[in-house]
Formats: structure tokens, sequence, C-alpha cells
């Protein structure tokens, strides 16, 4: 399969700085006038000037990253941007200048809007896995970190075996690159092809492993000889121990190893274990999901020779961007905004927000729109036992699909009289300002992250997140 | 009174929240203090046809339907003769594949499926996706049956009886106006995912025809469906094509 699609898939094309000098030029430019003109309207986070200039010249991506001393990009389903903001804001603390896109923006048109900025030594890029190829097929990466492969937006990438497929095509198109792979996740490593430069990360057995698991899975299948695989253990989804009883198949060895993992809601703390020494790490950002964002950043940067004091620095300060899990407080109220984008993600985020949480409200705000995915179904794939166990006040149901989402809690146990299905977001917001308890926990796909945002802050909400470095350097 | 529900290959074939469907029957057999007992059955399990009610098969993603299809047609003459015998069953998108005569890939090879249903599946290049609606006239109300169906394959009847025909959306093949096929007491259908869950009136019709082999005429005391019928009717409505409408 590999063999053939490297014949299909043309090379990198190493895009010379002289070659089409105008259109370059012009590319360049009318994109920077578009982003400085959507700072003086001070409207940020639009990919618009990457749009235009991808445009004018399609292949800007290549032509603008063609001077960098690495350029890393960061893909997968989950995870995606913490990575890149950490491990920005790590090589930077190394006092490196780097250029990111910290936005989340990870489609061509947004990857180009963050290139155009600024210029710097090393670029680190997230993006989309769905649109990995078209992002290969002109930037030589030197480094491609893949965080996990689960469940997503199916109506968009079929199923995961296929999306596997071009991703495993699109790092055919850079055979130079160092991939660093997550060991636990089978669908990720089945990409390391035949490449030497293959650097594994994982995670140890912990208190927290499961024998078996009620979480829908992926992943069952083993990628060389297509027969059923089984586990060790699990640590989520279907990330885990796991070997193939007919082939040699199984979880690789990982040259960078979380171990002796120590979970609160408070964050997480971890010796990195990898081929030159150890490494003490504690994060204030909880979840095991988490943790192996901080491993995959870690991980690369130790590849980068980063120190890891400069490291063991950044992570303990470090935490997540805009709408990833943001608190506000908002008259007597303490509103937490996070977002969730399939099943997994609904899985970890309930699990790490109700964890020691006493009485709140849930707001949970799905919309199927093109960005959030049109089909709906993977509310049904997500476990919601720990919601269920928690000691809720109510459940609001809002969005678009406010009412799917009400019935898959209804199905699953909810009463309907802790159930409050209201569409409309504003008056959604409105309704849960007046509930009887401290604590609001808003979930939200997608379109509604930005939508919930500024509902809050028009109401006078006050973010508690401080700005971070990491966050400022891009328009 | 005891429902017997045997889910099939559950570990396999469990592609976009279609093991919603099994919460659901099960849910609205017991608020009616019916007994449900699921047993999964899977890879190498040996399937008697005489214990169990109703099948439920999923879709699942290619590699692990390719898995579950070659036991699955092993297992086929077991299936079949529980239908035979009055069982009923759900199929969905892949599953609902896999009961046909055969599929043909883009390749033009022929892979052989159990026969349950007098229709065949030919691969066909864009995937049929989006929300559905379908008009049952079994179900004996104007009320549609909706979801979302996203499939690759195209569904020809070779004299089966479609479940339904469509109110928009694509259906087996996008072409013919008919969705699913019937064959006495089953239903396979391309409407994926918690499909139940938005059409109680199917649901109460599966939970009827599964019980009626040891039952016979079964009258199920109706629930309170409040808000999967504002959900069925809301859906409906928002996703009707407004083309051709004043």
């Amino acid at each position: 399969m590999s063999s053939a699609a490297a014949c299909t898939v043309p090379g990198p094309q190493r895009v010379k700085w002289g070659e089409n000098m105008l259109r370059a030029f012009l590319a360049i430019w009318i994109g920077r006038l578009v982003a400085l003109l959507f700072r003086w309207l001070k409207r940020g986070g639009t990919s618009l000037p990457g749009y235009l200039a991808l445009k004018i010249d399609p292949q800007l991506m290549g032509r603008l990253t063609s001077r960098y001393e690495k350029v890393i990009i960061v893909t997968g389903t989950n995870g995606k941007t913490t990575t890149t903001n950490l491990l920005a804001s790590i090589l930077r603390a190394a006092g490196l200048k780097v250029v990111h896109n910290s936005e989340g923006a990870n489609m061509p048109a947004g990857v180009a809007t963050a290139l155009l900025a600024r210029r710097g030594e090393v670029a680190v890029l997230e993006v989309d896995e769905g649109t990995l190829g078209l992002v290969t097929r002109q930037v030589k990466a030197d480094m491609v970190i893949i965080t996990n492969l689960l469940r997503d937006q199916l109506d968009r990438y079929h199923e995961l075996e296929q999306l596997a497929a071009a991703i495993s095509r699109a790092l055919a198109a850079i055979p130079a690159a160092t991939l660093v792979l997550n060991a636990d996740d089978s669908l990720v490593t089945s990409l390391s092809q035949v490449r030497e430069n293959v650097h594994y990360f994982g995670l140890a057995r912990t208190p927290w492993s499961q024998a078996t698991t009620s979480e829908v899975l992926e992943g069952h299948i083993c990628p060389r000889c297509r027969r059923p695989l089984q586990f060790n253990f699990y640590h989520y989804s279907h990330l885990g121990n796991y070997y193939c009883p007919q082939c040699s198949y199984s979880r690789p060895p990982a040259d960078y190893e979380a171990r002796e993992l120590e979970l609160s809601s408070a964050g997480a703390r971890f010796d990195l274990v990898y081929p030159a020494g150890k490494l003490a790490l504690r994060t204030p950002m909880p979840g095991i999901y988490n943790v192996y964002n901080v491993l995959a950043a870690a991980s690369a940067a130790l590849l980068l020779k980063i120190d890891p004091a400069t490291i063991a620095r950044v992570v303990a300060t470090f935490l997540p961007g805009q709408g990833r899990a943001e608190t506000f407080s908002l008259r007597d109220k303490r509103l937490t905004l996070m977002l969730v984008k399939n099943p997994t993600g609904l899985s970890v985020a309930l699990k790490t927000l109700t964890a020691g949480r006493g009485k709140a409200t849930y707001l949970l705000a799905i919309n199927d729109l093109a960005a959030d995915g049109r089909d709906v179904s993977w509310l049904w794939d997500a476990d919601i036992s720990p919601l269920l166990q928690a000691p809720y006040h109510r459940i609001i149901c809002a969005g678009l699909r406010a009412g799917d989402m009400a019935l898959c809690l209804k199905y699953q146990g909810v009463k309907e009289a802790d159930l409050k299905v209201i569409p409309g977001q504003e008056e959604s917001v409105d309704f849960l300002l007046g509930e009887p308890v401290d604590e609001g926990l808003i979930l939200c796909t997608y379109t509604n992250l930005a939508l919930y945002r500024r509902i809050l802050k028009a109401r006078g909400a006050v973010s508690e997140v401080t700005p971070l470095p990491s966050l400022s350097g891009t328009p | 009174m005891k429902l017997r529900l045997c889910h099939l290959y559950p570990e396999l074939l469990n592609l976009y929240g279609d093991r919603g469907n099994v919460l659901i029957l099960r849910r609205r057999a017991e608020w009616r203090g019916i007994e449900v007992e699921v047993t999964p059955i899977s890879l190498g399990d040996k399937l008697d046809p005489k214990a169990y009610d109703l099948f439920f098969l999923g879709g699942g993603p290619d590699q692990e339907q390719g898995v579950a299809s070659a036991d699955l047609v092993a297992k086929g003459p077991w299936l079949k003769e529980a239908v035979e015998a009055g069982a009923a069953l759900l199929a969905i998108c892949g599953g609902y594949q896999l009961l046909g005569e055969y599929y043909r890939t883009s390749t033009g090879e022929t892979l052989p499926g159990v026969g349950l249903f007098a229709v065949y599946t030919e691969a066909g290049n864009k995937r049929l996706k989006g929300n559905i609606a379908i008009q049952v006239e079994e179900l004996g109300t104007d009320r549609p049956v909706i979801g979302f169906e996203n499939h690759g394959g195209r569904t020809f009847l070779k004299g089966a009886r479609p479940l339904g025909r469509v109110i928009y959306g694509d259906g087996n093949n996008g072409t013919d106006q008919t969705e699913g096929a019937r064959y006495r007491n089953a239903i396979g259908t391309y409407l994926h995912g918690p499909l139940l869950s938005k059409n109680p009136h199917l649901a109460d019709y599966l939970l009827r025809l599964a019980l009626q082999r040891r039952y016979g005429e079964v009258e199920l005391p109706p629930l309170d469906d409040t808000l999967e019928l504002a959900v069925n009717e809301a859906v409906y409505r928002r996703f009707l094509p407004t083309k051709g409408k004043w």
C-alpha cells in the first residue's frame, strides 16, 4: 500500500525564493495588508489573509517555510492546539524565534495566515489531519508529531483507516522528516512505515489503566495482518498497550515514556524517561489527555535538544488558551467553557470536569454546522457515565441539536425533570445564570465556542486565565 | 414478558453511535415492564436461531466490517432460519449491505452477502450523506422516519420490498426514491446512528414485531414521547428542501 502510494504522490517541491517572485511578493503583501486591515478593525482570528494569499500564490506555504531552520508539524485528532501552543512556548523560552498558528486555525489558509504575520527561525504548525497532504506537498517539514487518531467528524473524513491512509500518503511526501508518534495508538504507529527516524512517546501502566473499556473503540484491527488486536490495558479510548496474537505487531517500546503518573484535579505529575535521562514534569492541566499533550510537546523539545530544565519550567506554568478549558467569573458564578468536538473529547471532558466537583449545572451546546460535523450521531459514542454519576443540579441542552443531546441523555438515564432544552444560545446562558448553584460548566462544539465566549463577555464575564506569552505572539 | 435481543459484533460494528439503538429498545421495553436480555454474539460464536426475538446489526469501519463479513456469511443460514421463524431484525448501513446478496467493489470484485434481503450493492464514487426523511407505510402514521445517512455503496432492490419512500435525502441509491429493505420481520436501512431515538414510532413497531412471535399481538402501553416527537418534527422541518416552494 504505502509503496504504491509513494509513487503517486509528488515529492516535496523545493520552492526557491527566486521563482515567481512577483506572484509571491503580491501574495505576501496583499495578505499582510488584509491582516493589517483586520487588526485596525479589531477583528482577529480570521484566516482570510492566508486564504487570499494562497489564491494568488498556491505555493506560498512552501515558499515562506523554505527559509526556516526547522519546520515542525503537529497533527492528529485531539490535542493538536494544546501541543502546538506548549511546544511553541517551550521553544520561545529557549530563546528561539517561533512562529505558530496559536488559535487552532489549522487549515491551509490558517497556516498561511500565521506564516505571513512574521518571520522566524522555527515554525510550529498545527495542521488539520484531513488536509495534511495539501501542506506536506509544499512544506518540507523537519518533524511531524502525531497526537492520536480518534473517531472525529466522520461525515468529513469517513472512517479512520481511510484517514490513516491519507496521512500515510502525506508523510510519504516528506521522507526525511522525523516522526514523533504516539506509541499507545495502534492507528498512529501504523504510520511509521519503513523509516529510520521514528521516535515514540507513550504512557506506562497507571493506577487508572483498565483491563476492559466501556468507551466505543476504534483501532481493534492489527494494521499488519488485519486480525483483531488484544489489549493488556487501556488508558482511554483505544489508547493503551496492545498486541496482535497472530503476528508480532505490538505497541512499540516508547523512547519517551511517562511513568509514575499522578493525576489530580489540580493537574498531573510524572517522570519522563528518555534515552539520555529522566525528567520530572508537573503540569497544572488536569486530565489524562493533557498528559499526552505534555508528553508529545516535551518529547519533541528533547529531540530538538532543548535544555530539560527549560522544558520543565514552561510545562509547570503552561495553561491552555482560549476556550480549551477557560474559566470565568460572572455575577455569583464560576463558569467553565470547554470545547468538545468528538466522542473521546466529550468523554474525557466529562471525566475531568466532574472529578471531585460539587453541585453544578451543566450546559451542553451542540451544533451541526460544517465545522462541527453535520452528523451528531457521535454523541451516542461518548461515555457520559461520569456525568450521570456527578451531583448535577440540572443539564441544559442548547444549540441547533439541543434535542438530539437531550434524547441521548434521557435514554442513558437522566430524568426529564433534570433536563432543560433551550436551543437558543443567549437564552440558555440566561437560564444558567438563574440557576441556584455556584458553578456552571459549558461544553460546546466548535461553532458554539466563540459564540458562548462572546455571550459571556457581553454579560460582563471576567476570564480567570491570564494571557500567556504563547498566545500574544500571533495576531 | 421477556425480550431476548442479540447484538451482533457489538465491538466491531459500532460506527456512528449505532449501539444507541440497543439501549433505546431496552429502555422502551423496560419502561413497560418487559424484561430485556441482551446477548453479544461475535467472531466465532455459535448463533442459536431459536434463542432470540430480535437481532441488531450495526455498521462498521471498512477494516472491521471486512473482518465481520466473513464470519457473518458463515452464520448466515442460522440468521435466515431465525428470520424465517419470525424473529425481528434491524440492520443498519454496513450491516444492511452485508445481509444483501452481494457487494460489488469499485474494482469489480463481487463479495457474497448473507442473501437475507433480495438486494445488491455496488460501490459508488461520491458518498451519499446528509439528513434524510422517509415515509414508512407500515407505521400507519404520516409522521416521517428521520435520520442521517453516509454511505458510498448504492443498493438496488432485486425483488425486496423497500422499508420506505424517500421524502428528502438519497436512500438506497439516490435515484429510485426507495430506502432500505424488508423481508418478513427484518428491516435493513441506511439511516444510521441512534435512528430509534428520534423515531419512537419505528422503535415500538420493532418491539411489537419482536414480541409477536412468542406472545402474539402485543399492546404496548403508550409512553411520554413529547420530547422524541418534538425533536422528530423540528429536525424534519429544518431540513425540508424549500426549492419549488413559494
